[in-house]
């Protein structure tokens, strides 16, 4: 249902920008879902895998300080194409914030603002799936910056990795040797990764986050290849985002 | 498109890790960040096959970040040979990439693993350009050298700081000439590269020294000029050897010490020597004679196995086998690997010297075997699960002979039974204090015998029927009989499709041996004796899996004999949940983990080795392990064998 309604906002939006003099890097992103291909297996996709560090949580009054984002195609990581930058968000960092990713303003003050930076990080990401941890979070952000420049939101096919975990990865009632009991834990990148025995280095990094991110989706990948269902389709009915 | 500064390092973990793996350890931050902007991370779950053998040169070389992957080739009868480990830090693939040739071996992951990929073309240029990668990727032993030497052996020393193993240990003192291979098979300049490729088959070499008329070397030609200069170049057979032979030829005194002679390969980039005794030739020395004498290849071992010309000469070869098992252990292999090795390793032995007790009865005037036999393995043999510490548990039948002959035959099987169990003592595996040993009349018998004996067993069963099925029903062919040995399992199941008894009987002496754990999960050692205060890790942990599978796995008709494998066949039947199967899975080989630690132990202190462990010498986190291990197992006789006590 919720594929329909994108889809059928998507022939919408392609409709009212047909004349429009859009930048191209938006004119391709208008075109990304007529390119996905939900049929084809799940790890042949291409995916973004991107993370957002930010001022705070509030979409409408908080900035974004630095984004991250890597590839990975054919469930490979590659680490020669990433996108990793950071952002001046022309306001005070808090310091609860910087507690978090130890970004201080020092280190941002000759960065660019989001709205250039979203230009070249629209280029990279073209019309591949954007995966995220706790997706709708980075994705507020990233729409954001969208609607105010374009007027639309990202086409993109957005999946969160969260969803995968407790779906695919943990079943409920799946028992681990010696009770490891997985239904009771949260599903923090810290949990995740540290179940799966992912080290992140550089946690709260844009890209320390993202390269975590993007193992658990490998094995996601892995485990759903294994599977009878392991089409994109398959993993977007679990994971989409909104 | 890398968005990122040229100054900052964007994955620092990555170099850092990349900075412990040999060659890697030998470049300067820049060229570490350019390598790892081209790596591309892959995740492998366990059993995935990786690399398959026979397909194209690899796009990649792999390097093992987290988790390990096993090396195998294909045999010609379809089985596999495992040849080799690799672990973290470690890398494959560059051989096949550097030699443009098709994969050798299948690559499978033994557990989860985290590969890094680095592709061909950045690893060629490497090769090319970085005299460290060079030395390392395209002379493979070097690469075995300076791996061990840099890195692997100091992660080797155990942290209790026993067990520390170095490469000179095992090149001390040698001379060139115990490593070589005497066996120097020679020809004339004008031999065609056809009859010499045959004389070298024939003779089981790699290489062929080109002599003129009075026994000087004039060159040599080995397997691989054969790939490179005759089948490459689109030569003829009918050529001469001299117009492919390499004519310069490296030689060294065989007086020469060996470690000496594998620096001077190492610098020339070669990989055979010409060993002389004075002008003449008295040997070749490759690469492949250290490889088999450092104990870095199973492969190698098992090569040395079919090529053995006396029992003598397999006996020599149980010190290297021991050793390139306990090196396998002590890199952390898993134990269920080394113990299937430990079994490959000692069918072959078996195959080995059955074959040649059989030359040798020939060649006395016994002549061969009169019918076709077959040789069987028992017990632990039977069910793949050989430690290092294993007695003989075989038998043998044979075609049924009727009439007068049958005595005759059957005097020259006993014969030979007792030939090649003595064998079998020679090379070090002891014989069996229970007499279950082909050599005994009782055990040595036509296959119409045998099956008369299993269906007595099954339909009347006694108290010595029980003892000795627990043994026989364990077995399989390790020479001939294939069919035999699977007609008599059909028959077995038969038998015991109709009458059980020996099942419940064997059922409740398994459960009078439950693992000891006690009511408030303390361990219950034994109370007197010379173990006393011990736990007899192989009685009451590991035998009480192996019978509880075999009693279920051959009430349902399953027909294999390998604990592990009984097990996965009981829980597909829906006998066994899944997590109880994972939990005896792990239980089973953490015992068997400790128990081979204590062996390697006490060989290591020159004691006796045996099965028994004191609960005081474990630390807190293997006690607890041994503890859920003994409940696994506890729970285990009480789901697969309660069934049978009140039927």
């Amino acid at each position: 249902m919720l594929r329909r309604i994108a889809f059928l906002r998507n022939l919408w939006l392609r409709y009212r920008f047909r004349f429009a003099a859009l930048a191209p890097a938006a004119r391709r992103n208008l075109e990304a879902p007529a390119r996905l291909r939900l049929t084809a297996p799940a790890r042949s996709c291409s995916y973004v895998v991107v993370d957002i560090e930010t001022t705070g949580f509030d979409p409408d009054s908080d900035r974004v300080v630095s984004i991250g984002a890597l590839r990975v195609v054919e469930g490979r990581i590659r680490l020669g194409d990433t996108f990793h930058e950071l952002v001046n968000p022309d306001r005070p960092i808090p310091a609860s914030s910087i507690r978090i990713h130890g970004i201080i303003p020092a280190m941002v003050a000759g960065a660019r603002p989001f709205g250039e930076v979203f230009d070249d990080f629209l280029h990279y990401l073209g019309p591949d799936v954007v995966v995220a941890h706790h997706a709708a979070f980075d994705l507020q952000f990233l729409n954001g910056a969208m609607k105010g420049k374009y007027g639309f939101e990202l086409q993109n096919l957005v999946l969160d990795t969260v969803p995968m975990c407790r779906e695919i990865l943990f079943r409920p009632g799946l028992r681990y040797p010696f009770g490891i009991d997985l239904d009771s834990r949260q599903y923090s990148l810290d949990n995740v990764a540290k179940v799966l025995g992912i080290a992140i280095s550089r946690r709260h990094s844009a890209l320390g986050d993202s390269l975590a991110t993007a193992m658990i989706l490998q094995r996601v990948l892995a485990r759903l290849e294994k599977g009878e269902s392991g089409l994109l389709r398959d993993l977007a009915r679990v994971a989409r985002v909104p | 498109m890398a968005n990122m500064k040229p100054d900052e390092f964007p994955f620092p973990q990555i170099g850092d890790f990349l900075r412990k793996v040999v060659p890697f350890d030998t470049l300067d931050d820049g060229e570490l960040a350019r390598i790892v902007s081209r790596i591309e991370i892959a995740y492998y779950p366990r059993g995935t096959v990786i690399v398959r053998q026979g397909s194209p040169s690899p796009d990649f070389l792999y390097i093992v970040h987290v988790g390990s992957v096993r090396i195998t080739i294909s045999g010609g009868g379809g089985e596999e040979i495992l040849t080799d480990f690799r672990g973290e830090a470690d890398a494959f693939g560059g051989a096949s990439i550097l030699q443009g040739s098709e994969s050798l071996a299948e690559i499978t992951a033994t557990e989860d693993s985290i590969l890094y990929l680095l592709p061909a073309d950045v690893f060629r240029h490497l090769v090319n350009t970085n005299p460290a990668f060079e030395r390392t990727f395209k002379f493979s032993l070097a690469n075995y050298i300076k791996g061990a030497c840099d890195s692997r052996y100091r992660q080797l020393s155990q942290p209790d700081g026993t067990r520390t193993i170095n490469l000179d240990f095992f090149l001390a003192g040698k001379l060139v000439s115990d490593l070589m291979v005497r066996n120097l098979v020679t020809c004339g300049p004008d031999m065609t590269i056809r009859d010499a490729a045959e004389k070298m088959t024939r003779n089981q070499v790699s290489s062929i020294v080109v002599t003129d008329g009075r026994g000087t070397p004039l060159g040599v030609m080995t397997n691989r000029d054969l790939r490179s200069r005759v089948v490459a170049e689109g030569r003829s057979g009918d050529e001469s050897v001299s117009g492919v032979m390499n004519r310069a030829l490296h030689s060294v005194d065989r007086k020469t010490y060996a470690i000496d002679a594998l620096l001077h390969m190492s610098e020339h980039h070669i990989r055979h020597l010409l060993v002389m005794d004075g002008d003449s030739a008295a040997g070749i020395l490759s690469e492949h004679d250290f490889q088999v004498e450092v104990g870095s290849s199973p492969l190698g071992i098992i090569a040395q196995i079919e090529k053995a010309q006396t029992v003598d000469h397999l006996a020599r070869l149980r010190k290297r086998i021991d050793n390139v098992l306990e090196m396998l252990l002590m890199q952390g292999v898993p134990v269920d690997k080394v113990v299937s090795l430990v079994t490959g390793i000692n069918d072959r032995v078996t195959q080995r010297v059955l074959s040649l007790v059989e030359h040798a009865m020939a060649d006395s005037g016994m002549g061969p075997a009169p019918v076709p036999y077959c040789w069987m393995a028992l017990g632990s043999e039977g069910r793949r699960e050989q430690t290092l510490l294993t007695d003989q548990d075989n038998s043998l039948s044979y075609a049924d002979v009727p009439g007068e002959d049958g005595e005759q035959v059957r005097r020259w099987f006993l014969a030979f039974s007792e030939g090649v169990v003595d064998g079998l003592v020679l090379y070090g595996i002891p014989r069996c204090p229970g007499g279950i040993m082909a050599s005994n009349p009782s055990w040595c018998q036509p296959e119409g015998k045998w099956r008369e004996t299993f269906s007595k067993w099954v339909l009347r069963p006694d108290p010595l029927a029980v003892m000795l099925s627990m043994i026989f029903f364990d077995f399989r062919a390790v020479h001939g009989g294939t069919e035999f040995i699977a007609g008599l399992r059909e028959e077995l199941h038969g038998n015991l499709g109709k009458k059980k008894t020996i099942l419940e009987l064997s059922a409740r002496e398994a459960l009078e041996n439950p693992p000891p754990i006690g009511f408030f999960r303390e361990f219950i050692v034994e109370r007197s004796g010379e173990h006393r205060n011990q736990l007899d890790l192989k009685r009451r942990g590991l035998r009480p899996v192996i019978e509880a599978a075999r009693i279920r796995a051959l009430d349902l008709g399953v027909d294999r004999t390998n604990t592990m494998e009984r097990l996965e066949a009981v829980r597909d039947a829906g006998i066994l949940d899944d997590g109880l199967y994972s939990d005896i899975r792990e239980a089973y080989h953490f015992m068997n983990r400790l128990r081979i630690d204590r062996y390697l132990d006490a060989v290591a202190m020159n004691r006796d080795p045996d099965n028994f462990i004191d609960p005081a010498t474990l630390n807190s986190l293997q006690r607890n392990m041994l503890k859920e291990s003994f409940s696994a197992v506890a729970r285990l006789q009480k789901k697969l064998l309660g069934g049978y006590l009140f039927p």
